[in-house]
């Protein structure tokens, strides 16, 4: 990742003249605002909400009981694993579906074909397009009874009966990352074309006088440069796809027979629909405990890289 | 290793033909070689484009028929009856106005907010180094993973008893429990570049650290706060649960309004829905076209390493 | 660099006792949130101005008709009605989170099926003393009941049955309804044959409707909740679900198939029958080309299993009901005005096609001259009756937990007995929660 940048950096002004603030007091000034803002409403709210899980209670009744772990075994016991693995697929094939259309896309875009800029324009449609509303066009795109696709696919011969792709469990997961790809392939374009473009084209022309051919050239000319941009979206991606709500909830709802449910849908349903306060808040639990465990594993290499230095 | 202050690009040069002093041989090949990845490109804009922009076609095309004609199969790919009624209709509602509006006054609040906290926030990160620094760094990047319907039933409680309910406070602040944390983190990265050698400079020139930040850094920084603003604005303009829960009609956003108004009980108005989501999107498109250089300038000067 | 992962250590440290600190904060702080029901919300019960919380006021379809209503108060009371509204999908959800925190107050439209969820939460007024001489029918009385309490007056009072195209019937040479499961069997056969992609029966077979399938069970003979004993899982729900599963694999329904797109199916002629409230012929009608489907729709009796058994039907309706509070009575007097006035109520049903819910407005000319109106009456919301399932808090819940079981078996997922079993058992857990 490349924000973990360069640690030893020469180490920035630390011996200042003027200000009477230290330079560690001045660093937590300016973080002030910000931690202010995150502890109000990121941290407390999430930790009133984890402490709930160890409570049954009713988001419509007032007062709770203590339950100790019940709520969490409830998930454990049931469906906490089936989850995981299906935010995982979701997760993951969103993220990658979408960076490779976006690099063969920037990638194309970058050989210099005539009204490239406009296009890249025009394919900006789909990310500011309000996110719900694209859930709601491909939810209209995949219908099972009068949906675009089965007609189109028909009129082809492809097939000969409608194919319910939100009805069944397979092709209801790929619908839910199609759409989730087509919503955010463009911004990945446009970063990654940013990215290529900042690859000197004398490199190119002197691999190509070297012989190298395109494939060779990739690897050995853009991709190196591209790099950090291309970690950068997909992790970014990955994050936000790992809690991503609306296309699931919209599309097939974690349906159908729970097969696209996700944390994210699973937490809201069981909040919101099922008013399950207690239940919801303990998934969120064991999903926040993932994440620690990811983040501390994630610590545990960079930190080596560092020492190795 | 020495970080690179690479302005943003942003231009889209064309790739030239390498014409300088290579051989008669060589240069036929490089010929055939920019045929074929000539050939590449257009079939990979052609299958690509196709995807991105059929889905964008067909919304048009529904948005311009009839409600009759919505639900026929096979459905008419180039509909014959056009109509305009669904975009006329848009006019005579001004409830849509209202909610185009809130959805731009918070999400560019929300924006400005979250710039604003961030650059601070991100300049101490980068430039300083402090205990549970990276730790902090880490728990923004981590906290942006975390579960929004959890957040959502504290908040709305907090909202609540604050009496936010149904202002645009609670929305701002609500959508800046996403947006900070993307924004410190990309900040993070633009300042990154920045040379120390500069920030030491100014102080030797006897600047105080407040002016270092505000006159030199802040306006070498400015195309990356650009940036992080508008990723912000998406981020906010594309909120639904924080929206449907904090606001009533009279502040609601587009997303639960645009439900509320077209998905009902009995029927959804695919038509009108599909009319009423082109007609806002397409001020927020054009506005991004212009400001996509910013996007891609400040996002990639932090990332692309030399 | 060693000293980052030490500096990182100890502030890790200090931010593990910072949480505990905030986590203990969080602990007393989070009684405010869920508990804060404190809040009778103690406004004036008297005041003239009042909120009214609908999903229709936002819909495009509805919201003209109720806007009117709203007006025609407004200039009469010299008050100010103010409109609350969520989306349908996320209503119940909305607005249990809002009058849980005192928010919402005055007169809140409730579907039937959420009456027993909301006044559990203890916020409703008694509003039986208003509506005992109003002139409601029984049954929609009964509808607006939770506990023996009259928390809701009621609006609208229909049923969810059956709706039959004729002209595919005529075509498919099927001269009367059918009356048994077998007949609708063998008429579902007759209509899959005559192609062209057409289902004949557009039943529901997306989780968010699948409740649909409570009436079948019920028909096949399985109660669903026998005294405080849920029979889900009992032989008669196996036949029903694995009757499901055939009319399912042989195409005879639909897979992904909501109330929507039933009506979208049946709008272009691909369907013969399909589930609906009385509401659905107009819905269905304005969205089809064919001018005509208006005439060929037809309600049905739910076809039994043995002839002589009670046709099946789901009661279906709105009410209103009023927050204790700010603006009580003035809520009150428009909930009743809304759901009593002779010339509202007519107007709103030839507006909306919603049936009323008083004796009076029943017999009025704009309603009887509506002959699929009478005949839904007759037909349908004569033998509908409530779901068992209502009167419970967590009905929604409820709903899902067999209609995720019943697709586990339409997708081939799990085999109907095992569903049904899970099924049942779930039913129970989530009764005794």
């Amino acid at each position: 990742m490349s924000t973990a940048a360069p640690p030893q950096k020469a180490a920035p002004p630390r011996e200042r003249t003027g200000g009477r603030l230290s330079n560690g007091a001045f660093a937590l000034l300016l973080t002030a605002p910000g931690l202010a803002l995150f502890a109000a409403i990121i941290i407390y709210p999430l930790l009133s909400a984890l402490f709930t899980g160890f409570f049954k209670q009713d988001l419509r009744l007032p007062g709770r009981e203590f339950v100790g772990l019940e709520n969490f075994t409830y998930w454990l016991d049931g469906d906490f694993l089936t989850i995981l693995k299906q935010t995982l697929v979701f997760t993951v094939g969103a993220t990658i579906v979408p960076f490779v259309l976006g690099f063969a896309l920037a990638l194309a875009l970058n050989s210099g074909l005539k009204g490239s800029g406009f296009l890249r324009g025009l394919f900006l449609f789909p990310w500011v397009i309000p996110g719900v509303v694209v859930s709601f066009l491909w939810m209209w795109i995949f219908n099972a009874n009068y949906g675009v696709l089965n007609g189109i696919l028909m009129k082809a011969g492809v097939i000969e009966e409608s194919i319910s792709w939100l009805g069944q469990p397979t092709t209801a997961m790929l619908a839910v990352i199609i759409t989730k790809t087509w919503a955010s392939f463009p911004w990945m374009m446009v970063m990654l074309l940013a990215g290529l473009q900042t690859v000197p084209k004398e490199l190119h022309e002197a691999a190509s006088m070297d012989g190298a051919g395109s494939i060779r050239r990739f690897f050995a000319v853009t991709w190196p440069q591209v790099r950090g941009v291309a970690s950068i979206v997909l992790l970014l991606e990955f994050i936000w796809n790992f809690q991503h709500f609306d296309t699931i909830y919209v599309l097939t709802g974690g349906g159908p027979a729970g097969s696209t449910e996700t944390f994210a849908t699973a937490v809201y349903q069981t909040a919101f629909k099922g008013f399950d306060i207690g239940r919801a808040t303990a998934l969120g639990g064991l999903w926040m405990l993932l994440l620690l465990v990811l983040v501390v594993v994630y610590l545990r290499i960079t930190e080596r890289k560092g020492d190795a230095r | 290793m020495t970080s690179t202050t690479s302005t943003p690009l942003s231009r889209t040069d064309t790739l030239r033909p390498a014409t300088t002093s290579a051989g008669r041989t060589s240069r036929r090949r490089i010929r055939k070689d920019l045929l074929r990845s000539r050939i590449a490109a257009w079939i990979a804009v052609v299958v690509i484009g196709a995807f991105g922009l059929l889905p964008v076609y067909w919304l048009l095309a529904t948005a311009l028929s009839s409600p009759e004609s919505t639900f026929q199969f096979p459905p008419k790919l180039i509909p014959t009856d056009l109509t305009f009624s669904n975009f006329t209709a848009l006019a005579e509602n001004d409830q849509l106005i209202k909610y185009l509006v809130n959805s731009l006054i918070v999400a560019s609040i929300t924006a400005v907010l979250s710039v604003v906290v961030a650059t601070y926030m991100g300049y101490s990160f980068s430039k300083f180094r402090y205990r549970g620094r990276r730790s902090l760094m880490h728990l923004v990047l981590a906290s942006q993973m975390f579960p929004q319907a959890l957040l959502l039933v504290t908040l709305y409680a907090v909202f609540s008893s604050f009496g936010l309910l149904n202002t645009y406070t609670a929305l701002v602040l609500s959508f800046t429990t996403f947006t900070m944390p993307l924004c410190v983190w990309m900040l993070k990265g633009i300042f990154d570049t920045i040379p120390d050698a500069l920030l030491e400079a100014a102080s030797i020139d006897g600047a105080s650290r407040w002016r270092t930040l505000h006159s030199i850094v802040a306006p070498l920084a400015a195309p990356g706060m650009i940036a992080a603003g508008l990723f912000a604005f998406v981020r906010g303009w594309n909120d639904f649960i924080f929206a449907v829960t904090l606001a009533d009609k009279e502040k609601q956003t587009l997303p639960p309004g645009l439900v509320s108004t077209y998905i009902g009980e009995f029927q959804t108005a695919w038509p009108e829905l599909m009319a009423a989501s082109l007609v806002v999107s397409v001020p927020v498109v054009i506005a991004f076209m212009f400001l996509q250089r910013y996007l891609v300038g400040g996002m990639t000067a932090g990332s692309v390493k030399s | 660099m060693t000293t980052s992962g030490i500096s990182r250590r100890g502030a890790l440290r200090m931010f593990g006792i910072g949480a505990l600190g905030v986590a203990g904060a969080g602990a007393l702080g989070a009684c405010a949130p869920s508990g804060a029901s404190t809040s009778s919300n103690g406004g004036d019960t008297k005041s003239k101005n009042f909120d009214f919380t609908s999903w229709s006021l936002n819909e495009e379809a509805a919201k003209p008709s109720i806007e009117k209503i709203i007006a025609a108060w407004e200039k009469a009371e010299k008050s100010k009605i103010r409109a609350v509204s969520y989306p349908y999908n996320e209503y119940l959800s909305q607005l249990t989170l809002k009058l849980g925190g005192g928010e919402t107050t005055g007169a809140v439209h409730l579907d039937i099926a959420w009456l027993a969820a909301v006044a559990q939460m203890g916020k409703l007024a008694d509003l039986g003393s208003v509506a005992v001489d109003a002139g409601y029918t029984d049954v929609a009385l009964e509808s607006g009941k939770y506990d023996g309490k009259q928390y809701g007056l009621p609006w609208n009072t229909g049923s969810i049955g059956v709706i039959a195209n004729a002209k595919l019937l005529e075509k498919a040479g099927i001269k009367k309804h059918p009356t048994t499961v077998e007949e609708f069997e063998a008429a579902l056969r007759e209509l899959k044959g005559l192609g062209g992609g057409v289902v004949p029966y557009a039943a529901a077979t997306k989780v968010a409707q699948l409740k649909d399938i409570f009436p079948w069970m019920q028909t096949f003979g399985c109660e669903l909740l026998d005294g405080a004993k849920v029979t889900i899982g009992d032989d008669a729900s196996i036949d029903a679900v694995t009757w499901y599963k055939k009319l399912h694999d042989e195409k005879l329904i639909a897979a992904d198939v909501d109330r929507f797109d039933a009506r979208a199916l049946f709008g272009q002629g691909k369907a013969a029958f399909y589930d609906d409230a009385i509401i659905g012929k107009g819905v269905t009608a304005a969205q089809s080309k064919d001018k005509t489907l208006a005439d060929a729709m037809q309600p049905m009796k739910r076809p039994v299993l043995t002839a002589g058994d009670t046709p099946q039907a789901l009661l279906w309706g709105g009410v209103i009901a009023v927050v204790k509070g700010k603006g009580q009575d003035a809520a009150t007097e428009f909930a009743l005005h809304t759901t009593t006035d002779q010339a509202t109520v007519a107007q709103y049903f030839a507006e909306r096609a919603l049936p009323p819910s008083t004796k009076a407005g029943l017999i009025d000319p704009k309603v009887v001259n509506d002959t699929f109106s009478t005949q839904w009456t007759e037909k349908i919301t004569k033998t509908a009756t409530g779901s068992p399932f209502w009167q419970f808090a967590q009905n929604a819940q409820i709903e899902e937990a067999v209609a995720k079981q019943v697709q586990a078996v339409l997708v081939g997922k799990s085999k109907p007995k095992d569903a049904m079993k899970q099924a049942g058992e779930e039913v129970a857990a989530l009764i005794k929660r």
